[in-house]
């Protein structure tokens, strides 16, 4: 599904975020990507999401070649995954059912499908019971709920997410990522960066370990 | 605590159809979502839609105004009279062929003459100067005959050819067109209204500027948000949208203060003009803008609002992208 060959990024100033990375995500398959502060977890979702280009090498998605992918063809590429931040980047001045329909009204879809989606979105976080509400009235890990509401309404088959518990207790977390496997056991394909140790170990998934934008585990599934 | 029973139904690809709807439901939904951004920041809208207004205004009212000028010297046109001075010895019976030769001419309408005895009395009666008048040993005034070309003569090229041929007439001394005047003033209203043209573009080009420069700014202020729809899967027209209303409605609202300024403007000089042509003997009454000028005047406000966004939305968008 997702997949990485012989991948360098080189940043300005000749800093090395990613070196000859290979990786290979199957469909449906969930892995976390763990390591230190700048071993390059963020760059690799970003060359994923197509927000940066790789210096050299390819990468495909759902067997498509995106490397060279050209300007106008990046918000269909996107419609096709959903992404969760560290910091949500929900628009704080629509409220959350405005928030989560987004995805949908960019793609097009007609209104009653877009309330079905968007409450069976809620529902699956949580949240139905705060549809109308505005954001900065919710906790931080509602607000990643949402965020994560928005990430999946439109079905994406691949669901990216840059250190989503981030700014959350353990308690959240632990939620927060039993969603995502939630997912993966419907079919999504997911990838999570997350220097959270403990926690991703506990989840008995796939754990890609970068350091100095090499992997270092190579990519044996952990069992 | 979380509800994984209910799988929803699977979610088709919206179809063509329902593409175009929803399509049209997002234009209305930008439409009143750029309204309402606007009404949130009252302070900048207002200020940006009164230097809409005032640019608009300036050339509207004195393109209006001149229009007025030319209604009023057109009515002026009518007394485009040719005044045939005749030497002071012409035989009565000379003037009488004289004046039956100008009635048979069909670039003339109406004939009348004046002689010289008339001519002293409405002297003597104008100039109270009686007791000059009555020192003079003979009557200085000559006769005259005032000739009114009809309306198909009134072309500058056949009054001119008429007065040339008066002018070969053995006992006419001088021949006066009673034109001139109107020729200058209408010379002048042509230079005015180049230069209100010219005021007109250049207002208009700074519309164009403001407005482009508030989008941007809105869309500087909103750098965040674009930057997440775009993640999102937005393409740069769905970004673009809500900005080309908000170009919009500025250009809407803009165009209709405008026009309340130019009617204002009228109202308040409508009196002071109306005495003012009184004082030249003439009818007048002051033109106000009709409805399809003034619906000209509040679409090409909003033709400028969306240019000017446009402007601003182009570029700019595109070259936002999330980091």
């Amino acid at each position: 599904m997702i997949e990485l060959q012989n991948v360098t990024k080189r940043y300005p100033g000749n800093r090395e975020a990613l070196a000859q990375l290979n990786l290979v995500l199957e469909r449906g398959e969930m892995a976390f990507l763990t390591g230190p502060s700048g071993a390059g977890k963020s760059t690799l979702l970003k060359l994923v999401a197509a927000i940066e280009r790789p210096t050299h090498g390819q990468i495909f998605i759902n067997q498509r070649n995106i490397t060279h992918i050209p300007k106008n063809k990046v918000p269909n590429l996107r419609r096709y995954m959903g992404i969760v931040f560290q910091n949500h980047h929900l628009l704080y001045d629509r409220n959350v059912f405005e928030n989560v329909s987004l995805p949908l009204r960019i793609a097009g879809y007609a209104q009653a499908d877009i309330s079905r989606r968007v409450r069976a979105a809620l529902d699956k976080v949580s949240l139905l019971n705060k549809e109308h509400v505005m954001p900065i009235m919710l906790s931080g890990g509602e607000q990643q709920r949402v965020g994560i509401a928005r990430a999946v309404v439109n079905k994406p088959a691949i669901l990216l997410a840059d250190e989503p518990t981030g700014n959350l207790d353990p308690q959240l977390s632990a939620e927060i990522m039993q969603l995502f496997s939630e997912f993966n056991q419907v079919g999504v394909t997911v990838l999570v960066a997350s220097h959270d140790l403990s926690l991703i170990s506990r989840m008995r998934k796939r754990i890609v370990r970068l350091r100095g934008g090499r992997c270092t585990n190579g990519d044996r599934p952990v069992a | 605590m979380l509800n994984t029973r209910r799988q929803p139904k699977p979610l088709i690809r919206p179809n063509r159809s329902t593409r175009l709807y929803s399509h049209l439901r997002d234009h209305l939904r930008s439409l009143v979502f750029s309204l309402g951004k606007l009404y949130r920041q009252p302070l900048a809208t207002t200020l940006t839609i009164l230097m809409i207004a005032v640019a608009l205004a300036l050339p509207a009212c004195m393109y209006i105004l001149l229009d007025n000028l030319r209604a009023v010297t057109q009515k002026w046109d009518d007394s485009g009279q040719i005044t045939l001075f005749l030497n002071l010895e012409t035989s009565e019976n000379d003037i009488e062929k004289l004046r039956s030769r100008a009635t048979a001419l069909e670039e003339i309408e109406t004939v009348e003459y004046v002689s010289a005895e008339q001519a002293l009395d409405e002297f003597r009666a104008l100039s109270e100067l009686d007791y000059l008048i009555d020192g003079l040993a003979e009557n200085p005034l000559p006769p005259t005959l005032t000739l009114t070309p009809s309306a198909s003569a009134k072309a500058p090229d056949t009054l001119h050819r008429l007065v040339s041929d008066f002018r070969s007439y053995p006992d006419v001394e001088h021949v006066q067109l009673d034109m001139q005047w109107l020729q200058r003033l209408q010379a002048i209203s042509d230079v005015v209204q180049r230069a209100i043209t010219i005021i007109g573009i250049t207002l208009a080009i700074s519309v164009l500027l403001v407005v482009g420069n508030s989008i941007r700014l809105d869309i500087e202020n909103r750098r965040d948000e674009i930057e997440v729809t775009k993640l999102i899967g937005a393409t740069n027209r769905f970004i673009r949208r809500p900005f080309l209303y908000g170009g919009m409605w500025y250009g809407l609202l803009g165009g209709v203060i405008a026009l309340l300024l130019v009617f204002t403007v009228l109202l308040v000089i409508e009196q002071p003009a109306q005495r003012l042509v009184t004082l030249y003997n003439s009818e007048f009454e002051l033109i106000f803008p009709d409805f399809w000028q003034g619906l000209g005047l509040v679409t090409t406000s909003i033709a400028l609002g969306v240019s000017g966004s446009w402007l601003a939305v182009g570029r700019h968008i595109a070259r936002i992208e999330p980091s």
